[in-house]
């Protein structure tokens, strides 16, 4: 009988992971690509769901030390039902938050298994892959899925078009 | 009406019907396990279980091939399939146990279901050969 080959988990070194929930569902980031974790306070509406549709689901910006942040709602993002967001992930190298429920603890995984390929939408540029939390597999995001390059680039000319002012 | 092989097939009931898969594609008939959800948008998936350290996507072949009333699945046939790349294994829930039978595979009814592969008459009953592959295209690729 041919042995299928299943995705194995990524020969990785051990990662930090924070663990947060949106819409009931628990996702996993990487300790390192986020910078903060806070309170919904201070953000200002900013919409250009009028414009690209794809980025409705960008409702907020932040500024904090002197970086415009474009704060990204997980639910829309992941298409789930709106839920009441309660905390922000700010990222560390990229100019984007995202707001999710709530967040848990930091905990280590040892390995990231690869979505198998049956998964074929968007999920393949959603997650990083599948980690084991105890007896729960949950997904480990891809923070750079939440608002592409070119999508950064279109909404930072349309900030300083409203603001007739460089941001970034 | 010309025969197509004569094999083993493992026939999985989803309900009052049964189905069928070639038995060298299977590997393993499981009792109902801990689904993880996670969202996604990929059509027929339910999640994933863990198995042996392993990830096994889990297909609901049953919205497909009886409509969406089909009964509670009570266990996981184990199927190997051609997915993009390399081949991969897949869960597919099923109503209650399964039976291993040898016979003669016909083609598939005129008007078949690109993903009805061929029959197998058994007695009194036919039973359709699921190509797994070709199902999974049309849900995802539609």
């Amino acid at each position: 009988m041919k042995r299928p080959v299943l995705p194995a988990a990524q020969p990785e070194s051990r990662e930090s992971v924070i663990i947060f929930f949106v819409a009931g569902h628990k996702f996993l980031i990487s300790a390192s690509a986020v910078k903060e974790i806070r309170g919904t306070e201070g953000m200002t509406p900013f919409t250009m769901a009028g414009v690209l549709r794809r980025l409705e689901k960008l409702q907020y910006t932040l500024e904090r030390q002197g970086i415009t942040y474009f704060v990204i709602d997980a639910a829309r993002h992941f298409s789930l039902p709106a839920s009441r967001p309660s905390r922000l992930l700010v990222f560390r190298n990229s100019p984007v938050a995202i707001l999710a429920d709530t967040t848990d603890r930091m905990v280590e995984i040892s390995a990231i298994h690869g979505l198998p390929e049956a998964f074929s939408h968007e999920e393949r540029e959603w997650y990083r892959g599948l980690a084991l939390i105890g007896q729960e597999v949950a997904p480990v995001v891809n923070p750079g899925a939440f608002l592409g390059r070119l999508e950064q680039e279109v909404l930072r000319d349309e900030l300083e078009r409203l603001r007739g002012a460089t941001t970034l | 009406m010309t025969s197509i092989a004569s094999k083993s097939y493992v026939l999985f009931p989803l309900g009052e019907q049964r189905f069928a898969l070639p038995a060298e594609s299977v590997t393993e008939l499981a009792r109902q396990d801990q689904l993880h959800t996670f969202p996604h948008r990929t059509p027929l998936l339910s999640g994933v279980l863990m198995r042996r350290g392993r990830v096994i996507p889990v297909c609901d072949v049953a919205q497909v091939l009886v409509g969406p009333d089909a009964p509670a699945r009570k266990f996981y046939l184990l199927a190997s399939y051609r997915a993009e790349r390399q081949q991969e294994l897949m869960a597919i829930p099923v109503t209650s146990e399964c039976e291993l039978a040898n016979a003669v595979a016909h083609p598939p009814v005129d008007g078949s279901p690109a993903y009805i592969r061929g029959t197998l008459p058994l007695g009194e009953e036919t039973i359709s050969i699921v190509d797994l592959e070709a199902l999974l295209a049309r849900e995802v690729l539609g």
